[in-house]
This record gives C-alpha cells, sequence and structure tokens, in this order.
C-alpha cells in the first residue's frame, strides 16, 4: 500500500474542505482497502467520514432517511425499516457477509467498485482501470459481466445487492458537493453506462459526498421479493438478482417494481416489465410474459448465454415469491 | 499378528489434546514464531506464464525504506540442488531466468518489517521475452492419446457389446487446497545448521528434501510444524517458500520469514489438477457388471511431472471380469499440480459412481442393489480383504435417508412449486495404508508420560487419538499424558497424508506401551514376574503405580520404582512397521453417501437438504474427531460438486479471480446438517489399534452422490464439474 496522510475531519465543511485530485473519502473500508492493497488506488490523501457525516435514520410518514455513515447490518436491522422498507433489508442481508455488513457504509456502498477480475488484476487490460489498455472480459472470462448497457470499452456489472433494492424503490442520493451545496439525484442517474468512459462508475462531481439517502413512502411492504441467484449461498456475488415489489388490490397488480443486478453497470430497473404488469392480474402466465418483456432487451456476452434464462426464471420466481413468501 | 492389546480402543469423543492452545492462541503456527532481528520476505511473481526475464529493474524497490536485499537469478546465493541437470527441486528456483508458469517467483524482497517488503515488492520491475504458450487444457487434450496404466484385464472386445452398455465423458475444473493457514516458512540458519518453522504434513520429507537441496547432512535440519491449519495435501510437498527461506536465511545470516499471500496460494502450492474422463461400462441383464473401460486425461505442468490416478479406483471396489484403465497427461505452461484430499479417486470416483447410476436406470434396477450386487470380493490382486463392510455401509445410510420409500426411480417426481426434489447416493473407496512408524515414551516418577512422535496433527485429532491409545494400551488416566508431535527431533513419523498417518502411528505407540509395561514390570518385579504377553497383558498403569488385574502381585508405586531404582526418567523409544499382513489380506476404507437435493427449475438453484454419509474406517478412536473429518470431506464433496472452480484467462495463461472472493467453496448455508456414522468394527490385521484411515475416503463419492440426486430431481445427467446454476439452465 502507497503511503498516505489520514484525516478525520468532525464537521461536513472540514471534510470537503480536504477534497482534492488525490484525495480519497473513506468510510467503511471494505472496497478502498482492498484497493489501495492492490496499488488500484492510491491516494495522498484518506478522508475518514465515520465522524463528519451522520448515521442517523428516520422514519416518518413521507419516507425514510438514512444518513450516509449507517451500517449497511444496522440499516437491514432496523425495525422501521424492516416493517416499512423490508425489501431493502433483505437485499442488504443478500449481499457480503456479516463481517464486511457491520464495517460498509450506506454511502460506500452506492460507490463500491465492480468485481470483475480484469480490474483487480493491475498486470491485465482493463479500461476502467487503466482507460485505453483495452477490456479483457469481452474476449476473456465473460461468464459475470453484463447483458445489458455495456459498451465495447467496458462490459463489467455493478456489484451491490442494496443499490438493486434502492433503485427499485425510487431512492434519491443526497449530496453535498464541494462547494458547500446540497444537491439530490434521483438514485436511478446516480450510477451510469460505461460508455467510452468506463472508469467513471456514476456521476457524483468529484470531491462531492454522499450524506443521505432518502426513499418516498410507499407501499411496497406486503408483496416484494429479493432473489438471488449466485455460486454460493454467502459472499458470493449475483450471477442475477432480481428485486420484485407489487401492489395488489384483490389480485390486480396497481404498481410493480422490478430491478435486476449482475446485468449492467449500473443497478437495472426493467420499466418495460413495469409498465407491463400495471393493471395486469397476478399470475403466473402475466409474470412469464413480463420476464419475457425485460429479457427481450439484453444481449449476452460468450460466456453469460445463461443469463437469459436465469434472468427470465428469477423474474417470475421473484414475482411469484412476491404472492407467498412474506 | 500381535493381539498384545486384545482390548478395544475406547472410543473417546472427547476435546482434543491441543484444544486450550488452539483456542486461546497460545499454539504457534509456523508464522507465529518470532525472532528478534527477523527478516520478512516476500515474493514477487511472474506476470506471464512462459518466456525468459529479459532484465529486472530493482532500483525503486531497494530505495524504499526498511528494504535489506532483493534475491533474483542474478544475485542469488548458489544451492547446489538448485543448478545444473539435475535440479533437486521442481524448478531452479532463482537459478533459471525461465519462467515456467504464472506467477513463478521471480524475486524475493527481504525488508524488516512484512509492510516494507510487501510495498517495495510492487515496484520490483521485469522485462520478459514471452514464449507461446498454452493454459488450455480442453483444448489440448485431444492432441495425446492416453496409454494403459496398468496392464488390461480380460479384454474391452469379451464385452463391449453387452446389452446395457453407459459410455460417457466427464469434465472436473481446477480445484485448489487453500487450507485455513497460509504455506509460511521461517527459516533461521545459525552456523551450519538449520531450523525450519514450516507449514507441513511431513516434518521428515521437508528435512530430507532441503538436505538434498542444500547439499547438508539431514541432520542438521530442524523442521517443526507443531500447529498445522488445515492441509488437504499442500503440505505434503516442498514448495518455493521453504526453499527461498533458507536460501535468504544463510545469504543474512538472520532468521527470514515468509509467508504465502491468499493468491499465492494458488499459484505456488499444488492443486488438484482439471480433468476429463470416459467411462464405459456394461452389464448383463441381471445387472452383473461385464466389464469397465477407464479413460483420463489430467492437465499438468510442463516443468515437472504429476500423475494422478484417476482410474486406479476402477480397479478396487466393484469386480470386473475385464478391465482397460488408460491416461495421459497433458503437459500445459502451468504451475505443478499435488494430490488433493482422495487425490485420483475423489475424480475418478465422480465418472465410475455417475455410470453406474445411469447404468442402473437403463436396468431398471435400484442403484443401490446394483452396486450391492457388484462389490468385489477381493483386492486387484486377487486377496480377500482383511475386512470391507461397504456393502453395512450401503445398507445403513439407505436406512438413514430412508431410500426405499423416499426416492422415486423416475426423475423430477417430486415437486415443491418451482422446485424438483431428488436423491441419490454414491461411494467412496480407499486403500487402507499402513507406513513405519516410530513413538517415545518418557515417564517420570509422578507417573505422567509425554508420548511423542514427528507426526503432524493437520486438524485431524492425531494427538488426541495419540492420547486415547496410550490410555486404552497403558490403562493410564489420560490426565497422565501429554502428547509432542511436529518436530523432526522427534522419532521417525510418515508422512500425514494418504490416510495412513494413525493407521502407522498406532504401531509406534503400541511398540512404545508395551515396551513401557516391560520395563515398569522389570523394575517393580524383577525375576517375580514372568515375562511374556499373557502378564503383561494383566499389568495396569494407574494414577499411582502399577499392578496386575488378578492381583497375582503386589501393587507398586511410581515413586518407589523410581526410587528403588535410583532414576529419574524412563525413556522408551520403538519402531513398528506393517508386517506381512499385505502379502496375504487387501486393506480398505470405504464409506456410502446419500444426498438429498432439491433444483429451482426456473433459476438452476440447487440446495443439498440432506447428505448421510457411513464410513468403514475401522475402529473409531476419537467418535468426534472421525466425524469431524467425514463432514469436512463432505462439504469438500459440495465443493467439488457445485461450486470449486479455478478459472483461468487462456488468452493471457494466468489465472483470474484467484483469491477467495473469485474462488467459492462452500459456506456454512450451503451445507446442511451431516449426518455421520460409522461401521466401527476393527480390522487388527492391519495395526494393534484396528483403525483404517477416514481422510481421504469421505469427499471420495461425494461429488457423483450429489450429481446423481440432481439427475433424480430435474432428469438432467450433469457430467461437468462445478454444476453451477447457469449448467443446470443451459442442460
Amino acid at each position: 500500500m502507497k503511503p498516505f496522510e489520514y484525516h478525520k475531519p468532525q464537521n461536513k465543511k472540514n471534510a470537503i474542505e480536504l477534497a482534492g485530485k488525490t484525495t480519497m473519502y473513506i468510510s467503511g473500508g471494505t472496497n478502498l482497502v482492498d484497493l489501495m492493497k492492490k496499488h488500484i488506488h492510491e491516494p495522498d490523501k484518506l478522508v475518514d467520514l465515520t465522524e463528519a457525516i451522520s448515521s442517523e435514520i428516520t422514519v416518518e410518514k413521507n419516507g425514510a432517511r438514512i444518513g450516509a455513515m449507517l451500517s449497511n447490518t444496522a440499516l437491514a436491522e432496523n425495525e422501521n425499516i424492516k416493517t416499512d422498507y423490508p425489501l431493502l433489508s433483505k437485499a442488504i442481508l443478500k449481499g457480503a457477509s456479516p463481517q464486511i455488513r457491520n464495517m460498509a457504509s450506506t454511502g460506500g456502498n452506492l460507490l463500491q467498485r465492480t468485481r470483475c477480475p480484469y480490474f483487480y488484476d493491475t498486470t491485465m487490460p482493463c479500461n476502467k482501470r487503466n482507460p485505453g489498455s483495452g477490456c479483457s472480459a469481452i474476449k476473456g472470462f465473460s461468464r459475470m459481466s453484463a447483458v445489458i448497457g455495456y459498451s465495447n470499452h467496458c462490459v463489467a456489472v455493478h456489484p451491490s445487492d442494496m443499490c438493486v433494492a434502492l433503485v427499485a424503490l425510487d431512492a434519491k442520493v443526497e449530496i453535498l458537493n464541494t462547494t458547500g451545496e446540497t444537491e439530490i439525484i434521483d438514485f436511478i442517474n446516480f450510477h451510469r453506462l460505461p460508455g467510452d468512459t468506463p472508469q467513471k462508475d456514476n456521476n457524483l462531481p468529484e470531491g462531492a459526498i454522499i450524506t443521505a439517502i432518502e426513499i418516498p413512502r410507499n407501499s411496497f411492504n406486503s408483496n416484494f421479493e429479493y432473489l438471488k441467484i449466485r455460486d454460493r449461498e454467502s459472499y458470493a456475488f449475483a450471477l442475477i438478482s432480481v428485486a420484485a415489489a407489487l401492489v395488489l388490490s384483490g389480485n390486480t397488480i396497481k404498481d410493480a417494481r422490478l430491478a435486476s443486478g449482475g446485468v449492467a453497470h449500473k443497478p437495472w430497473r426493467w420499466s418495460k416489465a413495469e409498465s407491463f404488469l400495471k393493471n395486469k392480474e397476478a399470475t403466473e402466465e402475466n409474470f412469464r410474459q413480463a420476464a419475457e418483456i425485460a429479457v427481450a432487451d439484453i444481449t449476452p456476452l460468450k460466456d453469460n448465454k445463461f443469463k437469459a434464462p436465469m434472468l427470465t426464471g428469477a423474474i417470475q420466481q421473484a414475482l411469484l415469491n412476491c404472492l407467498s413468501n412474506n | 499378528m500381535d493381539y498384545f492389546f486384545d482390548k478395544p480402543i475406547a472410543n473417546f469423543a472427547t476435546r482434543r489434546v491441543e484444544a486450550e492452545e488452539k483456542v486461546t492462541g497460545k499454539g504457534k503456527y509456523s508464522a507465529e514464531y518470532d525472532f528478534p532481528n527477523l527478516v520478512h520476505g516476500v515474493f514477487v511473481g511472474s506476470t506471464i506464464p512462459s518466456g525468459k526475464i529479459v532484465s529486472l529493474d530493482l532500483e525503486e524497490a531497494k530505495s524504499i525504506p526498511g528494504v535489506i536485499d532483493i534475491i533474483t537469478h542474478q544475485n542469488r546465493p548458489e544451492v547446489p540442488g538448485l543448478k545444473g541437470d539435475d535440479a533437486k527441486f521442481m524448478f531452479k528456483l532463482f537459478h533459471t531466468d525461465n519462467i515456467f508458469f504464472d506467477d513463478q517467483p521471480i524475486a524475493l524482497v527481504l525488508a524488516e518489517t512484512l509492510e516494507d517488503a510487501t510495498y517495495a515488492a510492487t515496484f520490483v520491475k521485469a522485462e520478459y521475452s514471452e514464449s507461446n504458450f498454452n493454459t488450455n487444457f480442453h483444448k489440448t487434450k485431444d492432441s495425446q492419446e492416453p496409454e494403459d496404466i496398468m496392464a488390461e484385464k480380460g479384454s474391452l472386445e469379451s464385452w463391449e457389446k453387452a446389452e446395457f452398455i453407459v459410455d460417457q465423458e466427464f469434465k472436473i475444473a481446477m480445484e485448489v487446497h487453500n487450507p485455513m493457514e497460509p504455506h509460511a516458512t521461517i527459516a533461521n540458519w545459525k552456523d551450519d545448521e538449520l531450523t525450519l518453522y514450516d507449514k507441513s504434513q511431513n516434518v521428515y520429507g521437508v528435512q530430507s528434501q532441503v538436505a538434498k537441496i542444500f547439499n547438508i547432512d539431514p541432520d542438521k535440519i530442524r523442521v517443526i510444524s507443531e500447529f498445522v491449519g488445515g492441509g488437504f495435501g499442500s503440505g505434503l510437498l516442498v514448495w518455493p517458500n521453504t526453499i527461498a527461506a533458507a536460501m535468504a536465511s544463510k545469504h543474512l545470516n538472520r532468521p527470514v520469514k515468509i509467508v504465502l499471500t491468499r493468491p499465492q496460494m494458488f499459484t505456488n502450492v499444488g492443486y488438484r489438477p482439471e480433468s476429463w474422463q470416459r467411462f464405459k461400462i456394461g452389464a448383463d441383464e441381471n445387472g452383473k457388471f461385464l466389464g469397465a473401460f477407464h479413460q483420463a486425461k489430467h492437465a499438468t505442468s510442463s516443468h515437472t511431472g504429476h500423475t494422478d490416478n484417476i482410474t486406479g479406483l476402477t480397479r478396487k471396489h466393484y469386480s470386473f471380469p475385464n478391465i482397460k484403465t488408460e491416461q495421459a497427461q497433458i503437459q500445459l505452461n502451468i504451475s505443478k499440480p499435488t494430490w488433493m484430499r482422495g487425490p485420483g479417486d475423489a475424480s475418478g470416483a465422480f465418472a465410475i459412481e455417475s455410470a453406474v447410476d445411469e447404468l442402473s436406470e437403463k436396468l431398471n434396477m435400484d442403484p443401490v442393489d446394483l452396486r450391492l450386487k457388484n462389490l468385489s470380493k477381493t483386492d486387484m490382486y486377487g486377496k480377500p480383504w482383511s475386512t470391507n463392510y461397504l456393502n453395512e455401509c450401503l445398507q445403513i445410510g439407505a436406512e438413514r435417508i430412508n431410500w426405499k420409500q423416499n426416492r422415486k426411480s423416475i426423475p423430477g417426481e417430486i415437486k415443491e412449486g418451482n422446485w424438483n426434489i431428488g436423491y441419490g447416493m454414491a461411494v467412496g473407496f480407499w486403500n487402507a495404508g499402513r507406513k513405519d512408524s516410530d513413538a517415545a515414551i518418557e515417564m517420570k516418577p509422578d507417573g505422567s508420560i509425554v508420548v511423542r512422535s514427528a507426526m503432524t496433527d493437520i486438524g485431524t485429532g492425531t494427538g488426541t487419538a495419540m492420547q486415547n491409545m496410550a490410555h486404552t494400551f497403558l490403562g493410564l488416566p489420560k490426565e497422565k499424558i501429554s502428547i509432542e508431535l511436529g518436530n523432526s527431533d522427534l522419532p521417525y513419523a510418515p508422512t500425514q497424508g494418504g490416510s495412513w498417518g494413525l493407521s502407522s502411528l498406532s504401531g509406534g505407540v503400541a511398540a512404545a506401551c508395551k515396551s513401557l509395561k516391560t520395563k515398569l514390570a522389570d523394575y517393580a518385579y524383577g525375576s517375580k514376574f514372568i515375562k511374556g504377553q499373557g502378564n503383561l497383558k494383566l499389568l495396569k498403569l494407574d494414577a499411582k503405580g502399577i499392578r496386575m488385574e488378578d492381583d497375582s502381585l503386589e501393587p507398586v508405586s511410581y515413586e518407589s520404582i523410581f526410587s528403588q531404582n535410583n532414576i529419574q526418567v524412563i525413556n522408551i523409544e520403538e519402531s513398528s512397521s506393517p508386517g506381512k499382513e499385505a502379502e496375504e489380506y487387501g486393506f480398505c476404507s470405504s464409506a456410502a453417501h446419500y444426498v438429498k437435493v432439491k433444483v429451482n427449475q426456473l433459476t438452476g438453484d440447487i440446495k443439498v437438504l440432506e447428505m448421510v454419509s457411513v464410513a468403514d474406517g475401522g475402529k473409531i478412536i476419537n467418535n468426534k474427531a472421525a466425524a469431524n473429518q467425514i463432514i469436512g470431506a463432505a462439504i469438500g464433496g459440495i465443493g467439488m460438486a457445485l461450486m470449486e472452480e479455478q478459472k483461468f484467462d487462456n488468452n493471457h495463461g494466468r489465472l483470474i479471480g484467484n483469491d477467495l472472493a473469485g474462488y467459492h467453496f462452500p459456506c456454512n448455508a450451503d451445507a446442511p446438517m451431516i449426518d455421520v456414522s460409522f461401521i466401527d468394527k476393527p480390522d487388527y490385521n492391519r495395526n494393534p489399534a484396528g483403525a483404517k484411515g477416514l481422510g481421504e475416503v469421505g469427499i471420495i463419492g461425494c461429488a457423483a452422490a450429489i450429481t446423481n440426486a440432481i439427475y433424480n430431481a430435474t432428469g438432467k445427467r450433469m457430467r461437468d464439474l462445478p454444476v453451477t446454476p447457469d449448467k443446470i439452465l443451459m442442460a
């Protein structure tokens, strides 16, 4: 690890003042420390945000507000979240391991970097790590890679489970920029597609800090599922994950949310499939059709053709589980 | 056969002798010894799989504060066994500019702290001239024809047109050992004597190989592996960390520690090689096996050999009148593979046991009945089994999972929503070996003893078993018996591998116990004691002294034995060897595995719901430790069947994702409670304890039991391990 200065500001203002080209913020460090050990990130200055940024959580009638420093464990175990936003809790608990969730922060979860193996091996080409060097995954090992929204420059996927629930729940990201202003970014626009600049994972302005996540009040707390298909039952990234939530009136779907991890450079919303489900009956056949609408848009790579049937199946199973699991 | 100890060994499910040291951290693993003046070494690995080092730029690395020196092929101290044509190691570590595999050590950075060495290592820059390379096993395997690995029995022609034939191909991915404790060495060279604290399953093996490489007397080398955090076979050989630490310690005249990083554990200490098999089996209409034709090919390194005897099992547990077995080892630009738990047979069993399951379906016979019908009555040389309870393992396992009631012969009959439920089974089999092994006992006037052997304890409970054996053989209370292991100063022991550890060691412990009794009787009773087995059997050691069970002689306290004879200590050392029993009998351990799985038809998700393993390991010395072995092996079997796969990027000739996040082995949530039971019948022909090895047999056949259950659930024959959810959906 390259030597660095360590700062622990006590408030937001002091944190922002430390921003700079070679400064990085750290909270739980569950990803950044690995990246520093591997010399993928070599900050000169490391700014610890754990005391500068709030870890408070409030759940009120217009929605939830989650301080960016709240740990993944505390968020998943929060009684109000379990009652009002259980999809979020379930998604978090499907991610990483208890030890990592204890350390990882809410804000940091959004900013974790892809787990594409080529990104982590500094001796192999990777456009995300070293722009212009090429993408090793396209012609190499692409089993875990994207099936939608990728480019010739990058086929990496965003690794988070929590973010898949947040995009499904129409969350918003509150940030503090370097001029000291607070901005709100819709969660769905927070992460970005790789295009020809895969080194940029998201639209967070340089030096800005995530201060909170907001989730508007919704009625997706009765019929929901977070289904994750992976190579083992814990501490494995998704081959495919599906966040599904329905608002039902009798057996009629009044509103639907469908999102996936393991498919794209960002947590992916299946809006067409959601629209299709609205005002339809909650039947196996309609679920199958919704899945097919979603899957019609994907273009798998050479090693991940399986993601088409897996996504079809996972969407159907997740929607079915919305009716029975909870 | 010496029936001197005719009482069965007590089966003590007690805590381990080393439990307190392990849970309090007092027990030291190889990397945990500390020395003032300790130097930390970190390997820099090659980033190409084949070629030559053209130049090395060490300037920046050397400028890092704390760096003492950097050893490379350009400046290494010369080691006699690493140069010339008859090098005594798998490659000429730091004595060649040739690169044979990805991550081959090209430099050893030596620094005052681990952090300094790790940091400086990132600045070592190498330029290579790259050669063509090939790491793609499946694209290469067809270029080489397999050859007979043993003489053909009968003829293939005689049965290949049999009415019932299964002829299929099978693939298994590369698997790594990765025990929890990484391989590590501290070498401390003082004058002409070398001490090695080394993670190993074989202290005498390390001693003799290092002696050859450095061309010194083995007696000048002391190897200590007192606590070993798992092995699975990776600790059977000497690897670059041991040689490099010794080289550097001699060079700097300071103790040097090298601990492999987790990614280096994938590239420098062996693995189970990727393999391909074809298995053809024929039977008559009654289900009698007519013949087997088993071909296997596996990957190996081009710079040094390794053969996994994948086809060996075909000659062992079933009775085939005709057998042909062929193998080929495919040389690639990869690091050296080695033995991994159930080497050869774990791979072979996947093909054999899958094909037998498929054959049972063709015959419309229950797979358990088909196996029972075809179990071999003799070993492959025609000798009768000394003991072979595979039939009982099969029957007990079937009862425990309620096979006859639960399992449906037609696949996919049991459904829960989109989940299909299936049952499967398979068997495991392993030679029950025994090797030469010595043991020593030291007794003090208070009657306490220390039993010593150089054998390591890689987590199998060797020390606890020695205590149990000594307690049973002598009668001495267990709290008076302590154990010392894992040190080349101690009496000779073979490798802890091949499932022969305890079997071998029991001979040494029994001989030493008998000798101690004889000596105590001599001291206490002199000519009053009629020497002979009968009387010795009646001699018991209790907490205070010795006595005869029939009270034929007065009890004598240890105190008086020691004071009357004016001695402070009694030292015994005895040897043991297998006798001629192997000329008369075949020896085997065996197991039957039964599995219940569910498979989601929409998502390909697979869950193992139940696992039953019934094993014959002869007399069970410690139920807890023995069950622990079988549980660990069963979980290894889940890994082999469902998730373990080290992937290659064949464009770069390198491993990818080689860490514990990228390489999946089962976590607790992947494993059900595993129902283990033992036949627990002694085989005194094998050794005085009647115990047969259990280390391998638990994993052999496990993967096939799981894939057979997947077939029963889904109607899909999965012949390419690991069976990840994507493969279910694409099948």
